[in-house]
Parts: C-alpha cells; sequence; structure tokens
C-alpha cells in the first residue's frame, strides 16, 4: 500500500530518536565504575539527563527511588506518545506481576523481598487492598486466576517458589495471549525468546537442585519457541549434552558460555547478563525501522536496561566491589 | 463533451495528485520533525529543510497544469477549438507527473522522515540525508520532464 498505516508512527519515532541520544553511553558508566566512591560515581551521574533527579536525592542509599521515578516516567512518555498504547501497555504488566509477586510474599512470609515498582498498570493500593482481603475480582483474568490459586494452595504447601512460577506462568500466558490479539509478529519474538530463556534458567536450576522431570514439567512456561519437551529430556542429561542439544539454536553461544560460567563459579549472574543482552541484539535488529512501535519498544527495553546498569554500579560501589567484577556484569549498550 | 474539458481534467488532475502526494509526504516529515524538537528545538532549522524535499512534486503538478493552460488559451489568449482526440492527448500528457508525482512525494516523504532519525544522531550527516531523499526526486523530474515533452508536442 501506498501510505502505511505505520507512518502514523512518525511522531513518536521521530521523538524517540532524540530520546535515544541522551541514554547513558558506554564512555559515562565507565566512569561511573572508575569513580572511587558510589558518591563519586553519583556525581558522574549527575552530569547526565539524570542530573535533576540527583539533585533531589538526599541520600546516597534512596537511589532506589530515583530508578524506580525514572522508570515510571520512562514508561508514562512512551505510553503518551504512542499511537497504540495497547503495544506498550502489556510491556508494563511484568512490573503488575512483580508487585503481586512482592505482596503475596510480603502477606505469606512475612518478608519484603523487593521495593513495589510503580510503573505497572495496576495502582498499588488496589493490589494491596486484593491480596490482603484475598479479592482478585478486579485483577485480569490471569492474574486473577494465578492468586486465586496461590491463595488456596499456599497454606497446604507453603512453598514460597509456587508464588514465582504461578505469576510467571500467568505473565507469559496473557502476554502471548495479547500479542496474538494485537498481531504483532515482534512483540511474540520477543516474549517468546524471553520464555525460552526463562525455560533454560529453570532447567539449570532444576538440575543443580537435582530436582526430578515432574517438578520441571510444573515449572516451565508454555509458548517458547523451545517445546517443554525439549527441557524435559535434558533433566537427567549430563549439561554437556545440554550445550549439544541447543548448539543448533541461536542461543548456542549464550548457553555456551553462560552455563559454563554458571557451573564453575555457582552463580547466574553472567546467563542473566549474556539473557539480557540476546534480548537486547533480537531488539536492535528492528531499531531503525522508519515507522512503527519497534523504535519505542526498544527504547522501553534500552530504558531498563541503563536503570540496571545504573544499579548495578551504584550497589556494587556501595559493597566496593572491584571494578573488574562490575563491569563483566554490565549489560550490553543499545546504542 | 468536447476537447477542452478532457484537456481540463489533464490539468486537473496533474495538480491535485502530485499536490496530495506532496501534502502526504510532507506531513509525514513534519510530524516526525515535530517529534525531534519536541526533545531538541536546535534542530528546527535542519528538519524543516527535510521537510520541504517532498514539496517540489506539487510545484511540477501545477507547472503541468499551468502549461496545459497556457497551450489550449486558458491563460493569455484564446481558448482553442479543441478536438476530442486532442483533448485526450492533453490528458495523457498529464498522466506521467499526476500519477509518478503522488506516489514519489509520499516515497520522499518516508525517506526525510528516516532522514529527521539520522539528523537527530547525527546532524552534522544531514547532507547524507538529503542526498537519499533527492534519489527519489529524480522519478518526479523524469516524470515532470515526460510530461512536458508530451505536451509540447501536441500539436493545435
Amino acid at each position: 500500500m501506498v501510505i502505511s498505516d505505520q507512518t502514523v508512527y512518525a511522531y513518536a519515532v521521530g521523538r524517540v530518536r532524540a530520546l535515544e541520544t541522551r541514554l547513558l553511553d558506554r564512555g559515562r558508566l565507565e566512569r561511573m565504575i572508575e569513580a572511587a566512591t558510589a558518591d563519586e560515581a553519583l556525581k558522574v551521574l549527575a552530569e547526565s539527563d539524570y542530573a535533576g533527579a540527583v539533585g533531589e536525592l538526599a541520600d546516597l542509599y534512596d537511589f532506589e527511588q530515583l530508578l524506580a521515578a525514572e522508570l515510571k516516567n520512562v514508561f508514562k512518555t512512551v505510553l503518551r506518545i504512542s499511537p497504540a498504547p495497547d503495544q506498550i501497555a502489556i510491556l508494563a504488566l511484568r512490573y503488575d506481576v512483580h508487585n503481586l509477586k512482592v505482596l503475596f510474599k510480603e502477606k505469606y512470609l512475612g518478608l519484603k523481598s523487593d521495593l513495589l515498582i510503580d510503573a505497572g498498570t495496576l495502582d498499588h493500593e488496589n493490589l494491596q487492598y486484593a491480596v490482603n482481603e484475598d479479592d482478585f475480582r478486579d485483577l485480569p483474568e490471569q492474574l486473577r486466576k494465578a492468586s486465586e490459586k496461590i491463595s488456596e494452595e499456599f497454606l497446604l504447601n507453603r512453598n514460597p517458589q509456587m508464588i514465582d512460577i504461578a505469576f510467571d506462568q500467568a505473565l507469559y500466558s496473557r502476554l502471548l495471549a495479547e500479542t496474538a490479539r494485537l498481531k504483532s509478529e515482534f512483540l511474540t519474538g520477543l516474549f517468546t525468546r524471553q520464555i525460552d530463556l526463562i525455560n533454560l534458567k529453570s532447567l539449570i536450576r532444576v538440575k543443580r537442585m537435582r530436582f526430578d522431570r515432574d517438578f520441571l514439567r510444573k515449572v516451565l512456561l508454555l509458548g517458547g519457541r523451545l517445546t517443554p519437551e525439549r527441557f524435559i529430556l535434558l533433566v537427567d542429561e549430563p549439561l554437556e549434552a545440554l550445550i549439544t542439544s541447543l548448539a543448533m539454536t541461536d542461543y548456542a553461544d549464550l548457553i555456551a558460555e553462560g552455563v559454563r560460567d554458571w557451573i564453575e563459579r555457582g552463580s547466574a549472574a553472567r546467563l542473566e547478563k549474556l539473557s539480557d543482552d540476546f534480548i537486547s541484539a533480537y531488539l536492535k535488529r528492528s531499531k531503525w525501522t522508519p515507522f512503527g512501535p519497534e523504535p519505542l519498544i526498544g527504547y522501553l527495553w534500552a530504558k531498563e536496561m541503563e536503570i540496571n546498569n545504573i544499579r548495578l554500579i551504584l550497589v556494587g560501589k556501595i559493597n566496593k566491589l572491584p571494578a573488574e567484577a562490575i563491569r563483566e556484569r554490565l549489560r550490553d549498550g543499545y546504542l | 463533451m468536447d476537447g477542452i474539458q478532457i484537456a481540463l481534467l489533464g490539468a486537473a488532475l496533474a495538480v491535485g495528485l502530485a499536490g496530495i502526494g506532496s501534502a502526504i509526504g510532507v506531513g509525514i516529515v513534519g510530524q516526525s520533525a515535530a517529534g525531534l524538537v519536541t526533545e531538541d528545538p536546535d534542530k528546527f532549522g535542519q528538519t524543516l529543510l527535510l521537510q520541504a524535499l517532498p514539496g517540489t512534486q506539487g510545484i511540477y503538478g501545477l507547472l503541468t497544469g499551468f502549461i496545459i493552460m497556457q497551450r489550449v488559451g486558458i491563460i493569455g489568449g484564446e481558448l482553442l477549438p479543441l478536438s476530442v482526440a486532442n483533448g485526450y492527448a492533453f490528458l495523457m500528457a498529464s498522466v506521467p507527473i499526476a500519477i509518478v508525482g503522488l506516489l514519489s512525494a509520499v516515497y520522499q516523504g518516508r525517506v526525510s522522515a528516516a532522514a529527521v532519525g539520522l539528523v537527530a544522531k547525527r546532524p552534522e550527516e544531514l547532507g547524507k540525508g538529503i542526498v537519499y531523499a533527492v534519489m527519489v526526486e529524480t522519478y518526479a523530474v523524469l516524470a515532470l520532464l515526460a510530461s512536458i515533452m508530451l505536451l509540447f508536442g501536441i500539436p493545435v
């Protein structure tokens, strides 16, 4: 067609192109890492677009509030400029699920596992009310079912992992249903890749904890590019078999490097970093689409990675980690 | 119907279709530029240049329309008694710029809008963005040339 509908994105993409130029570049992150103290690192951050927010920060240890506010603002901006806010809003569902997990854990385990993040689509107070009163009527269908399941079963088996599993499954089944409705191949590609990466991590965790196939079957998310059977077959095999079995997929490099590192050092940090970089690489492929939601989604992701990187550096600096330890966890840039 | 109405339809299509194309093209670039300038007002001048590029097709259409009007005597002289066959000849001569003008302006608008993204990242490369957009212009110029040659070849 001559006049593609996608040109409605002209304004939004033009604006995102300008916003992208303000993402922190590698050089600035590097200077933050090289800073002598966390306060010094914060000063480097204050030279960027974060200047205003850093200025208002009363105490270094409140940096999480700064990052949460930034995330919220980014979502708000992109939602406002997007001609199809639906496509952006489903990316915020992740934060609803995060908040529900935090609230349920607080209720059942009595621990504050994480901060609530104010970037989701549902209001905190409503979520708090729903969880406290066991009244989930106002939640979207998949989240309501997961919440009901947890509130019925948790007192029986008292397994905190169940909260994470039930909500991840609810989240991704909702995301896939939404992308099917929106007919967005790009988003489907994004979510199916994320599902594969989560399943991969589940498989390795299950193997390390020496749980059996039945347990893995309950944990795996459906709808990824790799079928659950593929993962289940690998439970009783050595990890080398995992590397060869998935060598023909585009996860090969990530598995070879990330999984080996996990086995050697007992930490999933490297695999987490490589997984995020894998998603960044996928989004980067559509970065230069002149009209369409792709650059907006890419920018949101880039901003999330930037916020992650700032957190990594500040936490590292506060805990006086060596520069190299911080650097190797740093996510690749989107630029 | 005699020849004059058909010839005027040709003029109307040349001005109208090429003008529509330019309006769409300029509109797309304008939106894109507005997005950029929201965040970076200093880029106004550069993006204005890019926005102007898809505007030329409308001018070519108008030029073709003028030539038809002049040749049939609507402007500057007596209205000629045109045969139906000659009327069709004018209509057909306007087709190249009408159709190519419409499509090329839209596509040129898309290229220019993409170049707005280029200017956002690398303002110093504005020239290259313009060159890309001007490549599309070639075909509008060729169509204009064909229309003009056809128009002056019609014996009236």
